[in-house]
């Protein structure tokens, strides 16, 4: 063979071979170079949440000489984060640390590159509250930390309750109360309408509903967890409500992605009330609009309402990896690191110990309403982790937009659901 | 050479390996490499997985032929298949008949042509998640422009993509608005192809307008709208971007096509294995439709 073409060959063997090794980059780079743990750190998160976010992750490399987090996000918002962290969990190339919504969870613990936390040294779970705990634990074992903690109540708009001469909503209201100020509040020579309720079908649609279903004396699960808790009364009367408010006209079906546009009405005077949690109040602060935030209605006493607090999830890569995450996890859910970005990320306190930190005063105070929200944690409830539950979100987000868009009867639309999630739970899993 | 090659010995193992010309697979390993990485491995990759149930999470067991069984059972994907039926059948005649009068407008000497051929092909380059965004706010059924203007002359307000029954025409608007441009731009390049002695020759036979058009002119536009025809309908067959950047298939599921349908089944309900069966068969059923577009080509140089 010619000198010339053997260079040739050799060439291409490299050019293949540089191409192999891009195409599993990052695999056989263990991130332990110079003896340095490098975590790759998915928060998911944009403006104020990811600046203070920014500078917790600086303090902490100048802290630990030993780790050295990238703040590099992944390029992933939380709403994407499931499909980007499936997609590296398939290409084996994914990230030590991630923002995973409450409601994911089960799912991503069916993955054995998803940390066992139940033993581990450094996460001690029982500091946080029960609602915070019971999301980040999946079948008994603990698979994430918990991050962030909401909860839904009623944000209303005192300049249009003002202008309307409507006394602003109590905290002792019922759905009664509430369906008729929503309907008073709607007016179409101004524009005005009463509340919003997203409507594309998703987790978003859904989640709204089951304050009303709990109240009711329903559940999401069965007690034995082999079919749905929501069939029979419970059930029908939440759609049945959702169906009267719809039928009143006073409700804005906000159909776009991400359910954006509700935010924007409310924010621009356009709407009087909406059922929402505590990461809007930076927002509606920030457009200077006015206003008061009341508990959840209820049908006879109880304002349960619904907390959905999301987790950090620690992906096994490696042993030295996976120590350094976990050590990363803890500094950042620790009582101080935990108020530092509370109020930018709109997060109530997910463990008692944040309540007698210095600050925590002045993070109570730093928002019109916080306080109230962190009082309605008492009222708080959460879905349950089991990996069906994308299911039965569907199937009810699709019969509560059969209410709101009066397309069909609650008893039928329930029962399709019913039988839908019903039928999910009896598949056994992969 | 030939008394040479007569004489010469059996070929070597290296030579029945890498042919008679070694150096050739030189020049073409990187784009194999490419090809079999980023193409052949992810469809052998999702063939197999068409065959198991898995989330992409856990390791997953194998179901035989059970996803291909479930989906032809499933009323979800029969509705979803509807959806894009009745998406292909409205955008692909629309934007070919459009594309063509629009072209046919532009294909003239006026003053500022060139200014109204850019602002035609300019919706064309705007990415869709772009266009989701201008036209969820032009038709929020509230605040949006368009039920503005209705309101102006008299007409009902329309619940546009926030109505389950006009979801779906809806989008096939914004579809057109941003892929006429694709169409224009085609047809333009073969009006100017097409010969002029030819209309020249019709004129002098005492053809008038209409008859140029019907009977020289499109008659030469017909490869080129079998191309269209068999292009537009394999990207109105695949669409996902713009359902997913205005609806996300609602309002009730009323604008769920199939390839948004396989996303949903695979990284919202953890179905990965289901998915890749249905993307199996809308696969097979592009490819049969590409192989259309082939054997056209093939049989129309038969009879030119």
């Amino acid at each position: 063979m010619p000198r010339r073409t053997r260079a040739l060959m050799t060439m291409a063997a490299l050019a293949a071979t540089a191409l192999i090794g891009a195409s599993c980059g990052g695999d056989d780079d263990d991130g332990s170079s110079g003896g340095k743990a490098k975590l790759t750190f998915w928060h998911g998160q944009t403006e104020l949440w990811a600046d203070c976010l920014a500078t917790q992750i600086d303090e902490f490399n100048r802290t630990h000489k030993n780790i050295q987090v990238s703040s590099d996000t992944g390029g992933v918002v939380a709403d994407r984060m499931l499909q980007k962290v499936t997609a590296g969990l398939q290409a084996g190339n994914y990230p030590d640390v991630a923002y995973v919504f409450g409601s994911d969870l089960a799912n991503f613990a069916r993955s054995e590159k998803l940390l066992d936390l139940t033993d581990s040294d450094e996460i001690d779970i029982d500091k946080f509250y029960p609602a915070a705990r019971d999301s980040a634990t999946v079948d008994g074992r603990v698979r994430a930390v918990p991050a962030l903690i909401d909860n839904l109540a009623v944000v209303y708009n005192t300049k249009l309750f003002k202008e309307a001469g409507v006394p602003f909503p109590k905290d002792d209201w019922t759905w009664d109360d509430f369906r008729a100020t929503a309907k008073r509040m709607t007016n179409d020579s101004t524009g005005v309408v009463g509340l919003g309720w997203p409507g594309t079908g998703d987790e978003d649609t859904t989640w709204r509903i089951w304050p009303l279903v709990w109240q009711l004396k329903g559940d999401v699960l069965s007690e034995d967890g082999d079919s749905v808790g929501f069939d029979g009364d419970s059930g029908e009367g939440a759609l049945a409500y959702v169906s009267d408010l719809a039928a009143d006209g006073s409700v804005y079906i906000d159909t776009t992605a991400g359910s954006e546009r509700m935010n924007q009405l409310f924010q621009n005077n356009k709407m009087a009330m909406t059922i929402t949690g505590p990461w809007n109040l930076p927002d509606f602060v920030d457009a200077k609009v006015s206003y008061g935030v009341a508990e959840l209605p209820a049908f006879q006493g109880e304002h349960a309402t619904i907390a959905g607090p999301d987790v950090w999830a620690i992906f096994d890569n490696g042993e030295k990896r996976s120590k350094a995450a976990q050590v990363f996890v803890a500094w950042l859910t620790s009582p101080e690191q935990t108020l530092a970005c509370a109020q930018q990320a709109g997060s109530l306190p997910t463990r008692p110990d944040v309540l007698d930190q210095p600050g925590y005063q002045d993070y109570v105070e730093s928002l019109p309403g916080l306080g109230k929200f962190v009082d309605n944690l008492d009222n708080a409830r959460v879905r349950p982790t089991v990996a069906e539950y994308p299911e039965i979100s569907q199937a009810m987000g699709k019969a509560i937009g059969l209410m709101l868009f009066q397309k069909a009867q609650p008893a039928d639309a329930l029962q399709e659901a019913v039988d839908k999630s019903n039928a999910a739970l009896k598949v056994p899993g992969p | 050479m030939t008394t040479e090659a007569a004489a010469a010995p059996p070929p070597t193992l290296r030579q029945r390996v890498f042919g008679e010309t070694p150096s050739a697979w030189v020049f073409v390993a990187p784009a194999a490499v490419i090809i079999v990485g980023l193409a052949i491995v992810p469809i052998v990759w999702s063939l197999v997985l068409s065959f198991r149930a898995s989330d992409l999470l856990s390791p997953g067991r194998s179901v035989g032929f059970a996803n291909y069984e479930a989906l032809v059972k499933d009323p979800d994907l029969r509705s979803a298949i509807g959806h894009t039926i009745v998406f292909t059948g409205l955008f692909v005649p629309l934007s070919i008949v459009v594309g063509l009068l629009l072209a046919i407008a532009l294909n003239r000497r006026i003053r500022l042509i060139g200014l109204y051929r850019t602002a035609i092909l300019l919706p064309f380059i705007a990415s869709t998640a772009v266009q989701g965004v201008l036209f969820s706010f032009i038709f929020d059924q509230r605040f949006g422009v368009a039920n503005a203007m209705l309101d102006k002359l008299g007409i009902a307000r329309q619940g546009f993509l926030g109505d389950p029954d006009q979801a779906l025409l809806v989008i096939v608007l914004i579809a057109l608005w941003g892929g006429v441009g694709f169409s224009v731009v085609i047809y333009l390049a073969a009006l100017q192809d097409v010969p002029a002695d030819l209309v020249d020759a019709a004129r002098v036979d005492g053809a008038k307008r209409w008859g140029v058009l019907r009977h020289v002119i499109l008659p030469q536009l017909m490869p080129v709208t079998v191309f269209l025809l068999i292009w537009q309908t394999l990207l109105s067959l695949q669409l996902f971007d713009l359902v997913y950047a205005t609806t996300r298939g609602g309002p009730l599921d009323s604008t769920v096509v199939v390839v948004y349908y396989i996303y949903k089944q695979a990284f919202v309900l953890f179905h990965a294995g289901y998915a890749a069966a249905v993307a199996y068969v809308v696969a097979a059923f592009l490819i049969a439709l590409a192989s259309l577009q082939f054997i056209y080509s093939r049989w129309s140089a038969r009879h030119a």
